[in-house]
This record gives structure tokens, sequence and C-alpha cells, in this order.
């Protein structure tokens, strides 16, 4: 049963832990969330992520939205924060604690 | 039911944000591949390519109907075998390139997206190159093709995506534009997306045009036409055959190709008979009228591109000229003014324009007509053998590739004929309205992080080579080796008797002139003087007998003396860094400098320093430099018995002054410091004892010592801001120098002592510690910390500690003042308010402005400055 209505501050979080590469759905995450959990993903064992990777953090980082939970990443090695920077998804920025994108380049 | 215009328009940003999108999570992705894992990706690319390079010409020609096939295939290879070998080994991840002699690394960040428009002349060789290009240095590209080329351009991006994607390269890192007809709608919503990074825009003008007006980074190219230069001394064989391959590539698409040939009379003939040999038509000036009216748009007086890229059998059959089978170029002699010929332009055909010309300067002057007739920045080419030649051309010609001896077109291309780099896009500068005039490749798809490390200035220690320093050392002239010596000193010298105990010890054969109108505090006209008087008796050896005036001017005549071409005006001129000056000086002086002392402050005798007063502007010159350090320096204190109290006060207090701010100085080292600490320990020591016994040798002689360390500490530290305000005190008021500095000592210590407003640039300096060396200055003078009459007793801090000992400086210094009577406000010494306030802001400016400053702790804000000055009016309280 989903847990869509709970305040996210009160559910339980469960943490996973990233492959070092990260290429396709971690299947585990996506059950986290289904069961109404906040998501932790720890990025301290990933060394490289994918395009695939990418838009499935962004897809989980877009039904953690629906079902009201969070999900927070943690431990990323600058190569990694680089290419969440280098991206541009604004959850994803979001999701690491950052205020999100800039509008656009600034003089 | 049929769409609307912005219905449409959706659609197609949908298509454009998701295109880009794909490109951009590639490029994030990109970002984490290795110099190894890029560089398998490209090989792979280039093994496909070069594998399609046959298809692809095909396709392109099918497509285009431009060009030969033949060529096609060559292009293809130089775009991918070519490009291939001049870039496989180049570094573009991480650390690309290092300067170790400027502690400098750069390293590479990729550009991201980039939009690469591809043209209709060379749909796929460009298509191979740029993704090529793009793939080595780790961006991702999507191509927006001509819409004539489409179908081609596209295949080439889609073998070569998949050749990447198979070697491991991130998902959609090439793209593509469908063909549709709202395919140049697109390009223009993907110009201004706001993540695309780059557009690289090879094409016709208005493509260019608006990619360099969507306000992205561009990199565009110009338009060609390209003057041939053929000279006398070039071979005409050669020289035809060359042209003939050139324009007849691809039947003249490439757009360095030669467009007007300017051929030296004296070889003219022999070269178009060599045209002629190699079935070129030389058309007769009624069939040049029927070429220019199908090769040029009479609309637009460009070429007719119907015609672009046609053989020239085609192009005379549509002229209406009978040519024989397979001839190769149409050769046109364009008569009358060419800048005003039809033909003079770019003809991306095998129709080439040519004028006969007499000389040199003629031949130069006719391909600028071409080179400036649309083609600026672009192609130029030369046959000669005539290096002079060469360079008086490429000198003139505004062109980003000058080639010589070889096909313009190839050679334009890079690598089959010269080092030039590979290309399929050629930078025009700002003369085809570009930022670069290179053959744009991989170089220009970077971002370059310089990674300098700070680079310290390698501290020195250096002073005059030999000094005597007991009392009696004077005698040390008797073993003086001069045959010609020239003695400048001051008249109060002469009277106490110091001249006479010079002379009677130089050597008896050596011819002595004395000039003493040299003036208390001379300036430049007053040393000319004793420079003219110099070169009349021809010494090899300069007496300097005075106090620090008299150094310092002995110190530049001596200089001018040997380099009377030197312009005092450029050697005194500021710098910000000792590094970096403008100002070169001599780096020998062949005359010999003995400096002797005759007070105990200034130290000039061991500094590299010469100070003259600039009366026109009220301010003080200083020169600095290694080469102005005498020779000799002879340090008696029996020179200094005589001196008078009130001397002998001002210049201790220069000295003391000297000490306290080479000891804060930025260029501070070991070195100096213990020079510094030991000059202030004797002049506590020996001021107040010569005071009470001035002709007691002993005290003297410490407080000769004194000058002398201190004189060694600033020669190498510099001093600082009280300095700066001394200078100009002194200039505007007639203030001797010491008295000047003593007036702000007080000040200065204090200000020097507290965490800067602003902190001086240095890369010398690496922590402010100002207040931690007074502290220890006062340690080893032995002085007790000056705590508040308040305190109760209980222990100290380390920081209290720290700010009682400089109180206890600042206390010592005010005591020592008043103990000698020295002046310690600018009110005791005579200078009235108002004539204070009525010049304070000449003495701001020329205090914040005096080079003294530059080594200083703190950067003297002119705020700073003004309370400085002020707050030095008095009167003084003891701290």
């Amino acid at each position: 049963m989903s847990d869509a209505g709970k305040d996210n501050a009160i559910r339980p979080t469960e943490t996973l832990s990233m492959p070092s590469r990260l290429e396709r759905a971690v299947d585990a995450a996506d059950r986290a969330l289904a069961s109404g959990n906040n998501v932790t993903l720890d990025f301290g064992n990933c060394q490289f992520v994918t395009v695939d990777g990418l838009e499935w953090l962004e897809e989980i980082l877009l039904r953690s939205e629906s079902f009201k939970s969070k999900v927070t990443l943690v431990n990323l090695k600058p190569q990694l924060y680089k290419v969440f920077k280098v991206a541009h998804i604004d959850s994803l920025q979001k999701a690491c604690g950052a205020p999100g994108t800039a509008a656009g380049p600034v003089c | 039911m049929a769409t609307t215009t912005k219905e449409q328009d959706l659609g197609l940003i949908e298509r454009v944000n998701s295109l880009v999108r794909r490109a951009r999570l590639a490029a994030a992705v990109f970002t984490q591949y290795s110099q190894e894992e890029v560089d398998r990706i490209v090989k792979a690319m280039t093994i496909a390519a070069i594998e399609a390079v046959e298809d692809l010409a095909i396709a392109a020609h099918e497509e285009t109907r431009m060009g030969l096939i033949e060529d096609k295939v060559l292009k293809n290879f130089v775009a991918s075998e070519f490009h291939y070998h001049q870039i496989k080994d180049k570094k573009t991840v991480g650390i690309i390139r290092q300067f170790p002699e400027e502690n400098m690394v750069e390293v590479a960040e990729p550009m991201g997206v980039i939009l690469a428009l591809s043209p209709v002349t060379n749909p796929t060789s460009t298509v191979i190159f740029k993704s090529i290009a793009a793939a080595k240095t780790r961006n991702t590209i999507i191509f927006s093709p001509h819409l004539m080329a489409a179908d081609s351009s596209n295949m080439t991006a889609r073998i070569l995506y998949e050749a990447g994607l198979a070697a491991g390269a991130p998902k959609g890192f090439i793209s593509w534009v469908e063909k549709s007809p709202r395919l140049r709608r697109e390009t223009e919503l993907m110009m201004v997306h706001p993540e695309v990074d780059l557009i690289f825009a090879t094409g016709g003008t208005q493509m260019v045009k608006a990619a360099y007006s969507s306000g992205k980074p561009a990199l565009g190219v110009g338009a060609g036409n390209t003057p041939v230069y053929i000279t006398s001394s070039a071979s005409p064989q050669s020289a035809a055959m060359d042209v003939v391959i050139s324009k007849t590539f691809d039947n003249g698409t490439e757009c360095p190709s030669e467009q007007t040939l300017i051929i030296d009379a004296q070889i003219a003939d022999a070269l178009l008979a060599q045209f002629k040999r190699m079935n070129c038509y030389i058309c007769n000036q009624e069939e040049v009228e029927k070429v220019a009216a199908v090769a040029i748009d009479p609309r637009t007086g460009g070429m007719n591109y119907k015609l672009v890229g046609q053989p020239a059998d085609t192009i005379a059959r549509a002229a209406g000229i009978d040519v024989p089978p397979y001839t190769k170029i149409i050769l046109c002699p364009l008569e009358g003014d060419l800048r005003y010929h039809k033909l003079a332009v770019e003809k991306l055909m095998p129709v080439l324009g040519f004028v006969v010309v007499n000389s040199v300067d003629e031949g130069i002057n006719r391909a600028l007509d071409i080179n400036y007739a649309g083609g600026t920045g672009h192609t130029a080419g030369i046959f000669t053998e005539d290096d002079s030649v060469l360079e008086r051309f490429s000198d003139a010609i505004n062109a980003g590739r000058i080639i010589v001896n070889s096909p313009t077109s190839i050679g334009g291309l890079g690598g089959v004929y010269n080092n030039l780099n590979t290309t399929l896009s050629f930078g025009c500068g700002t003369g085809g309205g570009n930022i670069t005039t290179d053959n744009v490749g991989i170089k220009n798809l970077l971002n370059y992080k310089r990674v300098p490390k700070r680079t310290n200035f390698t501290l020195t220690f250096q002073t005059t080579k030999n000094i005597y320093i007991n009392p009696g050392s004077l005698d040390h002239l008797r073993s003086l080796k001069t045959k010609s010596c020239f003695i400048l000193t001051s008249r109060s010298a002469a009277k106490r008797g110091h001249l006479s105990q010079v002379t009677e010890r130089l050597p008896a054969d050596c011819h002595v002139r004395v000039f003493s109108d040299i003036g208390v505090e001379p300036d430049w006209a007053a040393v000319q003087k004793a420079i003219a008087a110099m070169h009349q008796s021809q010494p090899d050896t300069v007496i300097a007998l005075g106090g620090g005036s008299v150094l310092d001017a002995a110190k530049i005549m001596r200089l001018f003396y040997d380099y009377p071409e030197l312009n005092m005006q450029e050697l005194s001129v500021k710098f910000l860094d000792f590094r970096h000056r403008m100002v070169e000086f001599p780096q020998k002086v062949h005359t010999q400098l003995v400096a002797i002392p005759t007070t105990s402050g200034t130290g000039s005798e061991v500094t590299p320093f010469a100070v003259l007063k600039d009366n026109e502007n009220h301010r003080k010159l200083s020169l600095v430099d290694e080469c102005l350090l005498p020779n000799i320096a002879i340090i008696d204190a029996n020179l200094t018995k005589s001196l008078p109290k009130e001397i002998t006060v001002d210049t201790a207090f220069d000295a003391l002054t000297h000490a306290l701010e080479s000891l804060v100085s930025t260029f501070a080292s070991d070195y100096t410091d213990g020079l510094a600490l030991e000059s202030m320990r004797l002049i506590f020591e020996a001021l107040p004892e010569t005071l009470k016994a001035p002709t007691n040798i002993v005290w003297r002689h410490k407080l000769h010592n004194a000058s002398c360390l201190a004189g060694m500490a600033i020669g190498n530290a510099s001093v600082g801001i009280n300095h700066g305000l001394a200078h100009s005190l002194g200039a505007l008021f007639d203030v001797p120098h010491g008295r000047a500095n003593g007036v702000f000592l007080l000040s200065t210590l204090a200000y020097n002592a507290k965490v800067p407003r602003k902190f001086m640039p240095s890369s010398t300096y690496v922590e402010w510690v100002a207040d931690e060396k007074y502290a220890r200055a006062a340690k080893f003078l032995g002085l007790s910390p000056a705590y508040e009459p308040d305190r109760n007793g209980s222990p100290a801090s380390k920081n209290e500690t720290k700010e009682a000992m400089i109180r206890a400086l600042q206390r010592a210094v005010y005591d020592l003042a008043i103990l000698s009577e020295q002046p310690l406000s600018i009110a005791e010494l005579g200078i009235s308010r108002e004539a204070f306030d009525k010049a304070l802001p000449q003495l701001v400016r020329n205090a914040a402005t005096d080079m003294s400053t530059r080594t200083n702790p703190s950067l003297a804000l002119i705020g700073d400055v003004t309370e400085l000055l002020i707050k030095a009016y008095g009167p003084r309280t003891r701290p």
C-alpha cells in the first residue's frame, strides 16, 4: 500500500548503496519508494554513471514527488557530482542538497 | 485538420528539447571519460568512417549533384585518416600541457553540447571531421545538415555514432536533425536553446551569420576569394599542374581553391602554354563576358549557385562556348580595372580568372584587390622561390592560410601538402567575421583551464662588495687603485677637515679633482653640473664623501658618466614590481665608486638606491638598481665625531626608521631581519650615549655601524609607508629626511601593527606578520611588556603579551625621541596648521604614490595616508 499521504519527515528512510557503475534502474530503490519509505542513495562505491543511469535517477526523483517521499543522494565523489552539475537536472541538484540548477550563464 | 504554425512550432520545440536533452546528458556523462577511453572511441569512429568513404562520397554526390565522387572520397579520407593521424596522440583529457618554466599547467574542459552546421558542398567529410573532433574533446554534437544534403550528412553521422557507441561512447553523443521542410526552423530554435554551448558553423554566409547572431559562442567560417600570385621565379609547369589539381578538386567546391591568378609577365606566356597543354581553356574577351553571364548571378553579383561544383564543360555549355572535351578549367583573362570585374569574386566551380602584372608591387596590389573583394581572412596562395617576395606577400595579404607552391584547396585542408592542421572548417579571423584564423579543429573545441602555481620571487642579498668598518679605516684609501679621482663632497665636509683627510691618503700619483658645489639636497640640474665636471677630468674613480645626498648624487653621476645616453626621466619611471619594471639599467658600470659616509643614517654606501629632489614637481625621484651599489664603503666613525647634535639625532632616526621598516617589509628575509634587529639594538644603546659624549669614538662607531647595517637591510628589503610620508613632507617643506621620518614613526608603527584594512599583494609575502615582528623586536631589545596601567596582575594571554610588547617598542621610540629632543610631530617642525592643511592634498597624493609604500605590509589606502598625515601633525603623547 502506498503511503502517499504521509509526511515524509515521519517516514522510515531506507539507505541503498549504488553500484560501482550506475547504468540501469536499481530495483530496490524503486521498491523502497513504492513501499512509502524515504530513500537515501549512497554513492560511496559508485565510480561511473551512464546516460541510462542519469535518466533513471531523474525518473525516480520524479516518482518520489508523486509519492511525496524524499530521495537523497549522498557520498558523491567529485567526478560524479560534476556529472550532475553538467547535466543541468534541477531535481538531481536538489536531491544532493544544492539549491537547484542556475538559470543560465551568468556574467 | 491542418495544424497551425504555432502548433507546428510546439512540435518542433518538443523535438528540439528532446535532441538537446539527449546531448546534454551525454555531455555530462562524457566528463567521466579517460584519455584512453576517448582515444578508443575516436579510433573506432575513424575506422568506421574510412570503411565508408566511398559509400558516403557516392551518397553525397547523388544527393547534391555537386563535385566529383573521386574527390569526395579523398575529402572523406582527409577528414578521417589524415585527421586521425594528426590528433591521435594529442592529449585532450586532464592535464594537456605543462609549462615548467611558468610553473603552470593547462587542463582540458569539454565545451559541452555543440550544434554543428554542415554544408552542402562537403556534407559527409564535414560530418566525419566534426564528429571525430567532438569525440576527441569529449563534447557531444548535434548536426544540423543543409537541407539539400541532409540524407548523406545524417547517414554519415549515424555511421560514426554507432561506431562510437559500440566503442563505449555515451548514448546520444552524436545526434542529428532529421530532414524535413522545417529543418531550418528547427536549427534556428536550437541555435538559441539554452542547453547548446557552442555553435560550430560551416556553411553558407547566411547560416554563419545566424549562428553569430544567436548570442552563443560560435566558431564560424568566412567567405573565400583566393588570390594566387605566380611569380617570375616559379616553375610554370609545376604551378600550372598544382592549380589544375586544386581548381578541379571536387569541381572547385572547396572554398580555399584558387579564384584569380596574378601572373608575373615574365612567366605569363609559358604558364598559359602549360595550362593549354593540360587541357584548360583560355577564353577571349567575348567568351569571358559569356562565362561571367552564367557564372555570376546578376542579382547578387556573387556566384551562380546552380553551377557550383559543376564540371567545366557543363559551364561552357551553359555559356554557349565551344570547348574541347574534358576541359579542366575555363581560364578568363580579367581585363580593365580588376576591382570592378564581375569575375573577380568567389566562384566555387572550375572557372578561374587571371591577370598579368609587370612588377612584384603590382602583383601584390592585384592580389590585395582579390583578397579584399570578399575573401579577407580566408586563403591566399603564392608560387615563388624568392623568400623576400613571399615575406612581402604574407605581410600584405590578410588570409588565415597562405599556401606556398602548392594547391590552395587541398593545401588548405592541411596534412596533404603541408603541416597545417587538417580541417573542413576554415577560420577567417576578424577579416571574415570569425574569432580565429585557425584551421579549426580539436584545439578550438576545448576550454583551457590554466593552473598557475604561485611563483615566488627568488630573494637575493646584495650589498657593497668591500666594506671597511673600523675607526681609522679611511687609511684604506692609501692602497686605492686609482690614477684619476673625482671627489664629490659638501662644503661642510671640507670645513670639518674631512676632505683633507681623504686627499692626503690618496696615492701620490693620483690626479684629484674636487667638486663641492653639490648643495644640501641636490636636484637633477645640480647633478648634471657635477657630471659635466667629471667629463672634464676623466676620472677612473669617484669618491663620495658626505651624507646621504652626496652619496646618492655620486651614484647617479657615476652612472651617467659611464652611460651618457641614459635618460633620467626613464630611469626614474615608477614601477609596481621590480621584476616587471620597464626600465633597463646597464649591467655593468666601469668607474669605481668609493662611498665614505660622514653621517650615521642613510646607509646609502650599501644600498642600490639613489634619491634626487625634483624641484619642479616638489617630489623625490628614486632610482633603484644593483648597478648603483658602490664598489667600496668606508665606515670610519672618526668622520662623525664632529657631527652636530641635531644631525646626529636626525640621521640616527633615519637609520632607526630603516631598521623598523625593513623588519616588516614584504621583502624582508631572515638575512635582513638580523641586520634590522641588530641595527635597532645599536641605535637604542649608542644614541643616548653619543648624546652624552659626542666625541666618544666607541659610541660613534656603533651608531655608524647601525646605519650601515640598516642600509644593508633596506638595500634588500626596502622601506615602507613611513618613507613615503617622509619623502612627501620633506620635498614640500624642506625637512631633513631623518627628521621627516621621525615625525611619522609612532603613527606608522601603530598602523602597521594592526591587521591591515587591505593586505599588500606580493608573491613573496606569504603571511602578514608585522605585529609579531614588532613584538619580536621589542623582546630582542630587552624591553618589558607595556601593559595598560589598570592591568590587575593576572597572567597575560599570548595576544595581550604581543600587544604589550608592541606598545613597549612604541614607548621606546617615543622615549628615545624625547631624550634626544627629536620632533615627533609635524607641528614641532614649525609647519603651521594652515600651511599643512593647504598642502595636505598634495602630501597625500605624493605619499600614496611613493614607491616606498610598495613594500609596506599594509596597502595604504588614500584614507589611511590622509589619516596618518593628520595624526602626525601632533602633538604626541606617550603610547
